[in-house]
């Protein structure tokens, strides 16, 4: 990777724990977590299965609220948020890509990802219009009118990324965007990722098992049992 | 956000068909059903309405239908004339006989005696004229009794038909209201059925009349009453005691178990399917959840896919209720079979309103959604 952007903290965690179940049977996923991703990186979440990933970045996303501790996006504390102001607020500045792409199977590429933009109240066909414009971008131009059945993984995933991108969110969250795909759709894919998501305005989250793409990423925060075990700068990952 | 809801619902074509045509066979059998269950019951009035010229029917008090009527004393239109108010009163003598025809058909019949000089209740003809009726021996019969009485064939005159040991002649075809009984309809002259009148010494089953203009009926039918013992009614108030009489007897229920059982049926399994089409499209909704739809946005595309649902089977169940009803009213007997449409707007209200509960439930399962559940492979 090329230099590191400013450290400008786009999200913020802190002492964030969350457990699931009651009394014997409840599990501390999260045990205190501390976490930062900034603006212009790719942070890389990385760790075994069961580590807490997808329950941080579903807190992150202001999907699930933590038992304690604080998340900041943006400076905007989203527990603090009404309901609705939250779903605008994510609406707004989050942009998801998911391990399963999560594309409508109704929908044409063009109308998965103007998706976002439809929920944002734009005309149908400005946001058509707008999706053409961004899957072109990505390389799919040729593909905006198939539906997802019709369309490989990799395609499928960066129809997804399309969609995360379309609205121009200043986070971008990443659940395994590579784990459904063979190693040379997965490099592609992220290849799409870094060059077109990375922004000095946006930070990207990419959680992540696929050793095979963390060069792509800026910084790399290991978990481990609900704990940030380490993190680590590109610059440090390729020292010898 | 309406296209959207739209292209999701018509992607599973077997699910989208499914609900359509389970909404469209609620809403067909439902307005059928109580279009033939309306329709019956006007019928029990037909014979009243064709006495065009009459507004006022006095009858015995054990009368309770037109149907099953017991005979007045001869003098009974003479007495009835007497009381102010009306203008005028006529014997009206219905007999039910057994008929048979050249070629050997049998029937029960309803015979209906034209008075000669006021050709009071006189028929509305389809073939020929009325005036026939003058002539010795004639008759005149309904299209259902052609139907019955002479299978597969067309009206000519001449054409006879014997009732209890005398022949008569038919001379014309009306257009009498097909009556609740089913039986042939035979206008004759009233000295005619007078003649044919062999179960009864008394020509007078019902007496009919005027009311002088600007008359109180009801002061004029009390009157009649609380004088004779009789019962008198306004046209109005004879056809619904008769429509009465037959609701009273049962056959009503049997509708409305089957209008209740299409309701039920049509709308919980069209309900059931929707209900399954948003939980197996959990996912589709779930992403939509976390991509910004907002509790609002996901009601319309739940009450819009509902909606699309609905308004099309109700279409194509009103259509083919409507299309039964015309091609049912071309048959002689169900000539008078009609859809109101208070049935349709009755009927499309009880489908919406089990539709509306149904998209309902569905949003509830829509809300509670995890969207977290997103980041699940």
């Amino acid at each position: 990777m090329s230099s590191v952007p400013n450290l400008t903290g786009a999200v913020e965690c802190a002492s964030i724990r969350k457990s699931f179940g009651e009394g014997e049977a409840k599990v501390e996923v999260l045990r205190g977590v501390n976490f930062m991703a900034a603006l212009g990186e790719m942070t890389f979440l990385v760790g075994p299965s069961g580590c807490g990933k997808t329950t941080l970045i579903s807190i992150i996303a202001g999907l699930l609220a933590p038992d304690s501790g604080t998340v900041s996006l943006f400076g905007e504390r989203l527990s603090l948020l009404p309901p609705r102001e939250r779903i605008l607020f994510r609406r707004q500045n989050l942009g998801f890509v998911f391990q399963q792409y999560n594309l409508l199977p109704a929908f044409t590429a063009a109308e998965n990802v103007a998706v976002p933009l439809i929920a944002a109240g734009w005309g149908r066909e400005n946001a058509i219009r707008k999706a053409r414009e961004v899957l072109t971008h990505l390389g799919l131009g040729h593909r905006t009118e198939l539906v997802p059945q019709l369309l490989s993984g990799g395609q499928q995933q960066r129809v997804a990324l399309a969609r995360a991108l379309v609205h121009e969110p200043r986070l971008i969250i990443c659940d395994e965007p590579t784990a459904a795909l063979d190693h040379r759709s997965g490099e592609s894919v992220m290849e799409r990722l870094a060059t077109s998501a990375i922004h000095p305005d946006r930070a990207v989250i990419v959680v992540t098992h696929d050793s095979r793409v963390f060069h792509f990423a800026h910084r790399i925060i290991e978990m481990e049992d609900g704990l940030i075990r380490s993190s680590k700068t590109s610059e440090s990952l390729n020292q010898p | 956000m309406i296209s959207m809801a739209f292209t999701m619902l018509s992607h599973d074509g077997p699910k989208f068909l499914a609900m359509v045509l389970a909404i469209a066979m609620a809403a067909f059998l439902t307005q059928n059903q109580a279009s033939f269950l309306v329709s019956f019951l006007a019928m029990s009035g037909s014979q009243i309405r064709d006495v065009r010229e009459a507004d006022l029917w006095v009858m015995d008090s054990s009368t309770e239908c037109f149907d099953q009527a017991k005979p007045l004393k001869d003098t009974a239109a003479e007495i009835v004339r007497g009381f102010p108010g009306v203008k005028w009163a006529l014997p009206l003598l219905k007999v039910d006989a057994p008929a048979r025809t050249e070629a050997g058909k049998l029937s029960m019949v309803t015979l209906l005696g034209v008075p000669e000089q006021s050709k009071v209740g006189q028929p509305r003809m389809k073939i020929g004229d009325s005036s026939v009726l003058d002539e010795r021996d004639s008759a005149v019969i309904d299209p259902g009794g052609m139907a019955l009485l002479y299978p597969g064939e067309s009206f000519r005159p001449g054409m006879r038909i014997r009732i209890h040991d005398k022949w008569l002649q038919i001379r014309g075809v009306s257009n009498a209201s097909p009556p609740f009984t089913g039986f042939p309809i035979i206008h004759v002259s009233h000295s005619t059925a007078v003649e044919l009148n062999r179960a009864e010494s008394r020509c007078t089953t019902f007496v009919v009349g005027r009311f002088e203009a600007g008359a109180d009926r009801g002061k004029v039918t009390r009157e009649i009453r609380a004088a004779t013992g009789w019962k008198a009614f306004t046209r109005e108030e004879f056809e619904a005691a008769s429509s009465q009489f037959y609701a009273d007897q049962g056959v009503p229920h049997l509708f409305y178990i089957t209008i209740t059982v299409g309701l039920i049926v049509g709308a919980a399994f069209s309900g059931q399917t929707f209900l399954m089409f948003v939980k197996e499209n959990a996912r589709a909704f779930t992403t939509l959840k976390v991509l910004g739809f907002t509790h609002g946005q996901l009601a319309v595309m739940v009450a819009t896919m509902a909606g699309i649902v609905v308004v099309l089977g109700l279409a194509l169940g009103t259509m083919l209720a409507v299309g039964t009803s015309f091609l049912a009213a071309t048959m002689p007997f169900f000539r008078s079979l009609y859809l109101p449409w208070q049935v349709t707007l009755l009927c499309c209200i009880s489908i919406g309103l089990i539709t509306l509960l149904t998209a309902g439930f569905a949003f509830k399962k829509v809300l509670n959604l995890e969207p977290a559940d997103v980041f699940r492979s």
